[in-house]
């Protein structure tokens, strides 16, 4: 599976709901899948994505929120796993875009290509709907049932480590305020 | 209003409420163990216990896109924790936050080990172009935590509030 067309295939199963994308490829790539003023890029703190939809889903229950994380960054804040499970948020989608490389830095290998299982971290930290995915289909039947039924869910989609080549405006002021007017 | 050791915390959680304060994330401490208290009571609060400070300057960057009013409650040695997130998230994207720091490495530690990030916390804190205000023995409690959030929420960045142990009566080992 590669990366852009998971994003693709999960904004097709969309409507207006939050994306909260890490810093680095998954964001280049989800603008490059479909910018959209309910997209929420990262252009830093490394590893916070997953903190930031959590404080978002906490404020906001009304609404759906997702997360797109990469394996990288996710090791780089695994506390945050322990925090979503206290608070079991219903409404947060923590998907983690696993190519098993730090991209952005040149493509050295995180410590899931050693064998470290993200899932089973997110089930030791206590959260239940867990799925791993390797192919399309079963990432977009893991989308939408996370968009139905009630979470806090952790999805692991294993991707092909494939360079994004989009390049996009940093503008983190703009997008925050963007962002805020579109959820309202 | 001069204030005690015992009702520091009962004047910064009125004031976080008259600033509409509805979301806290902290790192448990018993120096500010009576506050975190009296905010968990508050039904309007919603409280985050979170792992590591930058996590909680994470959670409440959501909460202000979510519309909700945050603050930070953490010793000064998660200072250090948070600096990544601080910059590169609150400051870099404009976020408003209060910072509410007991103070460790300053007045009265006992634990060496502390002091280093201690003395550097006021120049890493202007390095960083966050305005510090002090809270202790003697202060107008509420007074200064109203004007912090109201700057916090006026100029959208973070404040520091730094809680003095001639306030607090700071940390006791153990």
């Amino acid at each position: 599976m590669i990366r852009i067309d998971a994003i693709r295939a999960l904004l097709q199963v969309l409507n207006s709901q939050p994306v909260l994308a890490n810093l680095g490829t998954n964001t280049y790539d989800l603008f490059a899948a479909g910018d959209r003023p309910e997209n929420f890029y990262m252009w830093g703190a490394m590893g916070s994505v997953s903190s930031v939809g959590l404080g978002l889903a906490l404020a906001r229950p009304d609404l759906r929120v997702i997360v797109l994380d990469g394996d990288g960054s996710l090791l780089m804040n695994l506390g945050s796993l322990a925090t979503i499970s206290t608070l079991r948020p219903a409404n947060l989608v923590h998907i983690v875009l696993d190519n098993r490389i730090y991209e952005t830095t040149g493509g050295q290998a995180t410590h899931t290509a050693k064998g470290v299982n993200l899932a089973a971290i997110a089930r030791g930290a206590g959260l239940s709907q867990v799925r791993e995915v390797r192919d399309l289909p079963s990432f977009a039947n893991a989308a939408e049932a996370a968009l139905r039924e009630a979470g806090p869910w952790f999805i692991v989609a294993s991707v092909e480590p494939t360079a994004s080549t989009a390049r996009i405006p940093r503008r983190p002021v703009y997008d925050k305020d963007r962002f805020m007017n579109s959820i309202g | 209003m001069t204030s005690t050791h015992m009702d520091w915390h009962a004047e910064v959680a009125r004031s976080l409420k008259l600033n509409g304060i509805d979301m806290v994330a902290y790192v448990p401490d018993e120096v500010t163990g009576d506050l975190l208290k009296l905010l968990e009571n508050d039904p309007a609060v919603t409280m985050v216990s979170v792992t590591r400070e930058e996590e909680g300057i994470a959670v409440l960057a959501g909460a202000h896109l979510g519309g909700k009013r945050g603050a930070l409650i953490l010793q000064g040695s998660g200072l250090g924790n948070a600096i990544n997130a601080l910059s590169s998230l609150a400051i870099a994207s404009q976020i408003p936050l209060l910072l509410i720091i007991s103070e460790r490495g300053r007045l009265g530690e006992f634990n060496p080990a502390q002091v280093p990030l201690g003395r550097a916390t006021p120049r890493i804190l202007e390095a960083l172009g966050i305005q510090a205000f002090s809270i202790g023995a003697g202060d107008d409690i509420g007074g200064i935590v109203d004007g912090g959030a109201r700057l916090a929420f006026s100029s959208s960045l973070p404040v520091a509030l730094m809680l003095s142990a001639t306030g607090t009566g700071g940390k006791r080992p153990r």
